[in-house]
């Protein structure tokens, strides 16, 4: 069995790896181990819970999931690539911010990551929407009251045409 | 995770020539959102992966009035769940599909690989069980389709070959008359299942009468579960409340379902009952619209 | 300083940058060169001896460092109650036997977690079955096999070391006892004797998980050099954790640094010394290497420690019109394996829910049994949720017997402001009055109580009392506010952040007493070697006791920068006022001094003095030590936060399943530093008190665990929440910094009390077991039917 490690090229947060890895590493261990991109939790690793979540091509995926082969070629957007590189937060890391959106932060990363894939699909999202999106991010702490708030406040501004 | 080799298919044919040639050792990989939690788990332990995810050739949801639906087996769950042709003409996977896991896992997960996996309390399998599905398995030695119903055999093991890959499922034209619903029941709104159910039901054209009906239940048996003796009871009936109620019942009496963490088997007999009488209820109302 | 400018508003979480950007560091987060990893052998058998281990095949595989087991840590023993009575008996890895499923039995270090994990599978361990018991009731009857022989300990005992005179001696259980506790006051006979309607009644709550995000780890890195061990953990207070450190692996002390993390959740599930926290220091001086262990979410589930299993015989007598007259609450704790705190959760059983109500004649006595399952520890009110499942479930049955109105009953049995409790606590603060009338009037208590069974749908009511720290090691809390040169301040106080808040909370807090903003601080936290001595937050005292402390460190500055100002101004103190790092006269504000001017005056006039503040705060200044667990006597606390929730149900009746549609808190915190936070802590405890009542089960099976992980054990996602509201019902506590007291773990109790008694209002069905799943609430129905 010839398990060495294969060259893949992907881009993170805009910028371009060329990493060398054995097959069986998934995203979330690239990420982490591999391009010291630690924002990106591991809390299950069962595929249940949502806080490795990053954006692959716009989408919301688990990255403890997703072998890290499968993202050759492709565009990952991480929660350390939200805000600008000169300090800006994004909308809805502000929104976040404001509304108290969460408390040890620990599911933060992989919640940002759903809603703002969502929020790039989804032009005006229902309640319902919100929450059934949202459903595989779980969190222990805040009881995800702030937190819908946080991303209604953004669908809000939307239509307010304030962003 | 054990080490393995692994290969990017860059077309259909390269795959099967290559599971052709690792069938003994090999899996292939599409999404690998079931895959990936068993290597973990070390429930399986296979020395190659094929990984053909990339086929964009197995991407597809295609519709002809005539000959039906077909979906290639790379297509998302996501891709489902969103296609405004199934939500106009199979609306019933579209709302199966919201359902299924979480949003990552639909969009990184297939619809070939949910079926591959034959998880007893998968959502595909019913809702598409009871539209008539068939499905297509290609190998380096040829083709073939099966009906859905006949594909899985026992917990988590199908009728595929080693060296097959499923490639397509196909769905007749809807059906006139007709309605199907899907229902599921769990503890909390997103958990585990512990009873789901589709059905179809077909009145006569005009009437109240039941012409045809078909119930497919999950996580109550260890494949997907076609009450056929509940079906029957309903066939060339008026729908009234009685006749469901006596149907469900027969329903749960044709599944054998187990006791688990999440239920007991007498329980999930009693929520058969509740869900086949309300999900044909409900199908009954939308296929005299329809 | 009248009008509040930073206290009391929901001001941004100064963590938040870091949070919601990724650069906040966790314990998970932490890699250091060179770093190996361990993974734990766990026993599979519930109880056995350890005839031998074979560790050669593991030692030999590529990639391992290092193989220990029991021989390598032999003797070693820590605690979560080690007293002259009840010596510690935990141990890292197990020595002669194995007392539960999960139990460690050798450790492996290596170059990465999967070869780590690949050597477990090497390590041959031959095993001696001995008969199990799971039962408390079975174990405590003669003849059951006995889990634990002689309890010794070759070094002194936590409480010789933090000041108990009396030396500790061995303890042998008697059959499988761990502890015992006894409360009585008043005389409960009499009191049965002169009630008019006595009820007595049986509840079970089981085990449940606390489910924080971040999986235990530790990372620790032994300094052979400096013979120092640097280390980034999991805690809910780096005093206990560096005390257990420092006396298991014999290291100095100031020789064990416990450096800053963020806490991925805590809820009581990190705050005691765990078997891998040992194993880590120990293979990382052994290796002199940095060593990561970092638990799977199988592990912390099975494995850690998980809330206490009670079992309550509640027996109360009133008189017709309600009045409480007398109780007597028999509590069985099953244990577990080790005792852990199971002692201090019989006794805070009857602690926590007896500043709520007056019911004049008490006895409350318990027993923690040990049994061959997993051990377990506080989960967010230790103790007092269980206890509130059955006072409140009865209550509410009570009323149902008698004609009675629930909350008509528990605010005719309220205790009075200004009241001393029979223990010697008074209730300065005491809000539950107002948090029962408005949670009531919030629910439509009076439209919907008794008036929906035709829809399935009811009310309930639940309570809560909660200490705000109380008498643990090192008793007290210390802070320091440094003056900088800019005017603006540096704050260092050692609480942990788990997600609790006091990053930020406490910097409002010194913020306010200067007239500074949040931007003006500066904190250093959570540093065992840069911060002062602190207190804990698992005990409830974070915002009481540490916060207490920043309070006077700041109020210990501005008194020293006001005397500075009146020294300059020729002014009296009080004429001044401090604002916009700025002090100037109240009469005439343009006569004003930057902090600036005032530091670099008092550094050159005052011998070099550049003011800095400091202050303390003790928990519960009136005592030595900790109430006597066994017998509950003395002081307990200094202030109680309490809640009164109320929730809506509507239940189906075909299917059993239980959909809660609101659920209101009302809570009395004294007063809520920021508003925003404590809203998160209110909410919080809504959802989970929601899900104790109808989802959360720590299933076991002979001792084995059957839901380990997230797909089976499951818990509320954002499509399960109910509406929440919250509502603040402060009653300004005046020991408290600016009036605040505990928020953190008093609310989850009244809210589990609240669905439970809604649920029989919407059915008729009494369940006072939880979690009432659909199965059960459907079985209780067709029980109910068939009457």
């Amino acid at each position: 069995m010839d398990s060495s490690k294969k060259t893949i090229n992907v881009k993170v947060n805009g910028e371009s790896y060329e990493v060398s890895i054995k097959p069986k590493m998934t995203l979330l261990q690239l990420l982490r181990n591999e391009l010291g991109l630690t924002g990106t939790k591991q809390a299950c690793m069962d595929n249940s819970c949502g806080a490795c979540t990053v954006i692959v091509n716009k989408m919301a995926v688990k990255a403890c999931s997703v072998l890290a082969m499968q993202v050759n070629g492709k565009e990952v957007t991480t929660v350390e690539g939200l805000a600008s590189k000169d300090g800006k937060l994004s909308i809805l890391q502000e929104a976040f911010l404001e509304h108290s959106a969460f408390q040890c932060g620990f599911c933060s990363p992989g919640k940002l990551m759903s809603s703002t894939a969502m929020l790039e699909e989804l032009e005006n999202p229902t309640e319902e929407d919100i929450r059934r999106d949202m459903e595989g991010n779980l969190c222990r702490c805040t009881g995800y009251v702030q937190y819908l708030e946080a991303i209604k406040s953004v669908v809000q501004k939307r239509k307010e045409g304030k962003i | 995770m054990k080490d393995f080799e692994y290969f990017s298919a860059s077309s259909l044919q390269e795959a099967c020539s290559l599971i052709s040639q690792y069938k003994d050792v090999g899996k292939v990989l599409a999404g690998g959102q079931s895959l990936i939690t068993l290597l973990r788990q070390k429930l399986i332990s296979p020395t190659c992966l094929i990984d053909i995810k990339g086929l964009k050739e197995l991407d597809y949801i295609e519709f002809d009035k005539k000959s039906g639906l077909r979906i290639g087996a790379l297509t998302t769950h996501r891709a489902i769940e969103k296609s405004p042709l199934i939500q106009e003409k199979y609306d019933v996977l579209s709302e199966m599909e919201k359902s299924v896991a979480s949003v990552q896992t639909r969009n990184w997960g297939t619809i070939g690989g949910n079926l591959c996996s034959a998880d007893p309390i998968g959502d595909p399998a019913p809702s598409l069980i009871v539209l008539g599905a068939k499905i297509k398995l290609v190998s380096a030695k040829g083709e073939r389709v099966v009906a859905l119903e006949d594909f899985f055999t026992d917990y988590f093991t199908t009728i595929i070959e080693p060296d097959e890959i499923l490639a397509e499922i196909q769905l007749p034209p809807p059906a006139p008359n007709t309605a199907v619903e899907y229902m599921k029941f769990a503890t909390i709104e997103a958990g585990i299942k512990i009873v789901s159910t589709s059905v179809a039901v077909t009145v006569e054209a005009g009437s109240d009468v039941c012409k045809d009906a078909k119930i497919v239940m999950s996580a109550v048996a260890p494949v997907p579960l076609i009450t056929k003796k509940a079906a029957e009871m309903l066939k060339g009936k008026k729908l009234t409340d009685d006749v469901i109620e006596e149907a469900a019942k027969m329903a749960a009496s044709e599944t054998d379902p187990t006791t688990d963490v999440h239920a007991s088997a007498e329980y999930r007999k009693e929520i058969v009952k509740v869900l086949v009488k309300r999900a044909t209820k409900k199908a009954f109302e939308k296929a005299k619209k329809a | 300083m009248n009008e509040r400018s930073v206290v009391g508003k929901p001001l941004p979480r100064v963590d938040g940058k870091a949070k919601l950007t990724g650069k906040a560091k966790f314990t998970t987060d932490v890699m250091l060169p060179g770093m190996l990893h361990a993974k734990l052998l766990r026993s599979p058998l519930p109880h056995a001896k350890i005839r031998s281990i074979d560790t050669s095949k593991a030692e030999k595989l590529p990639g391992v460092v290092a193989v220990i087991t029991g021989k390598d840590t032999w003797g070693i023993r820590y605690g979560f109650v080690d007293t002259p009575n009840y010596p510690a008996e935990e141990r890292p890895i197990a020595e002669d036997k194995v007392r539960f499923i999960g139990e460690t039995v050798a450790a492996v270090a290596a170059i990465d977690p999967d070869t780590a994990e690949d050597a477990l599978d090497l390590i041959e361990v031959d095993y001696d079955p001995l008969p199990p018991v799971f039962d408390p009731e079975e174990a405590m009857k003669d003849g059951a096999p006995q889990i634990h022989g002689e309890i010794t300990r070759n070094t002194s005992c936590a409480w010789e070391d933090w000041g108990v005179a009396r030396k500790s001696h061995s303890y042998t259980p008697v059959n499988n006892v761990a502890a015992r506790v006894l409360v009585t006051y008043g005389d409960v006979e009499k009191g049965f004797a002169e009630a008019e309607y006595v009820r007595e009644d049986r509840s079970r709550s089981p085990g449940t998980s606390h489910m924080a995000m971040e999986p235990h780890t530790m990372v620790a890195s032994w300094d052979p050099f400096e013979q120092k061990l640097d280390v980034w953990m999991n805690h809910m207070a780096w005093e206990l954790k560096r005390y257990w450190l420092h006396k298991t692996l014999d290291i100095p002390i100031p020789k064990i640094r416990i450096h800053k993390t963020y806490i991925g959740g805590g809820f009581g599930g990190k705050a005691p010394c765990f078997d891998y926290e040992v194993i880590c220091g120990f293979l990382s001086r052994k290796l002199c290497k940095p060593i990561k262990i970092e638990l799977t979410r199988e592990e912390v589930f099975s494995s850690c420690r998980n809330s206490h299993r009670f079992d309550i015989n509640i027996k109360t007598g009133v008189k017709k019109d309600g009045t409480i007259v007398a109780q007597h609450c028999s509590v069985i704790v099953d244990a577990g394996a080790y005792k852990c705190s199971a002692p201090v959760a019989m006794f805070l059983s009857h602690a926590m829910c007896d500043p709520c109500l007056d019911r004049k004649n008490v006895r409350h006595e318990g027993v923690a049994v040990y049994t061959n399952k997993n051990f377990n520890f506080a989960r967010r009110g230790h103790g007092a949720p269980q206890m509130r499942l059955a006072a409140d479930a009865q209550y509410d049955q009570i009323c149902e017997d008698l004609g009675l109105d629930p909350v008509e009953f528990l605010t005719k049995n309220l205790r009075k402001k200004g009241d001393v409790i029979p223990n010697g606590d008074r209730l300065d603060s005491y809000g539950l009055p107002e948090a029962i009338k408005r949670s009531a009037e919030a629910i439509k208590w009076k439209e919907k109580r008794g008036k929906q069974r035709d829809k399935n749908r009811g009310v309930g009511i639940g309570i809560n009392g909660m200490f705000s720290g109380s008498g643990y090691w090192p008793f007290a809390s210390t802070a320091i506010v440094r003056l900088n040169h800019d005017g603006t301040i540096t704050l260092m106080e050692g609480d942990c952040e788990f997600g609790q808040g006091p990053d930020t909370t406490y910097c409002q807090i010194a913020a306010e007493a200067l007239g500074l903003t949040v931007e003006d601080v500066t904190l250093v936290s959570s540093d065992s070697e840069l911060c002062p001595m602190n207190y804990s937050n698992f005990l409830s005292g974070g915002m009481f006791v540490g916060g207490g402390a920043v309070y006077n460190a700041a109020i210990n500055l501005r008194e020293k920068i006001l005397r500075v100002a009146s020294e300059v101004m020729r002014a009296k103190p009080e004429d001044i006022e401090l604002k916009d790092k700025k002090a100037f006269l109240k009469s005439n504000p343009k006569r004003s001094y930057t902090f600036t001017e005032l530091m670099r005056y008092h550094i050159q006039k005052h011998l070099g003095d550049p003011l800095i503040g400091y202050g303390y705060k003790k928990a519960v200044p009136e005592i030595e030590f900790y109430p006597s667990l066994s017998k509950g006597t003395g002081r307990f606390t200094d202030a109680y936060g309490f809640t009164a929730s109320t929730a809506e149900v509507e239940v189906d009746r075909e299917t059993g399943r239980i959909r809660v549609l609101k659920i209101v808190v009302a809570e009395d915190s004294g007063y809520e530093i920021n508003t925003a936070i404590c809203k998160g802590q209110l909410v919080s405890q809504a959802v989970q008190g929601m899900s104790d009542a109808l989802f959360e089960e720590i299933m076991d099976d002979e001792g084995r665990v059957l839901n380990p992980n997230l797909v089976d054990y499951e818990i509320p996602r954002a499509f399960d929440i109910p509406e929440i509201e919250v509502i603040d019902c402060s009653d300004f506590e005046p020991k408290g910094p600016w009036g605040a007291k505990e928020i953190g773990e008093c609310a989850r109790a009244a809210v589990i009390s609240a669905v439970v008694n809604a649920v029989y209002d919407a059915t008729g069905v009494r369940v006072m077991k939880v979690p009432i799943t659909p199965e059960r609430m459907f079985n209780a129905l067709k029980a109910q039917e068939k009457k």
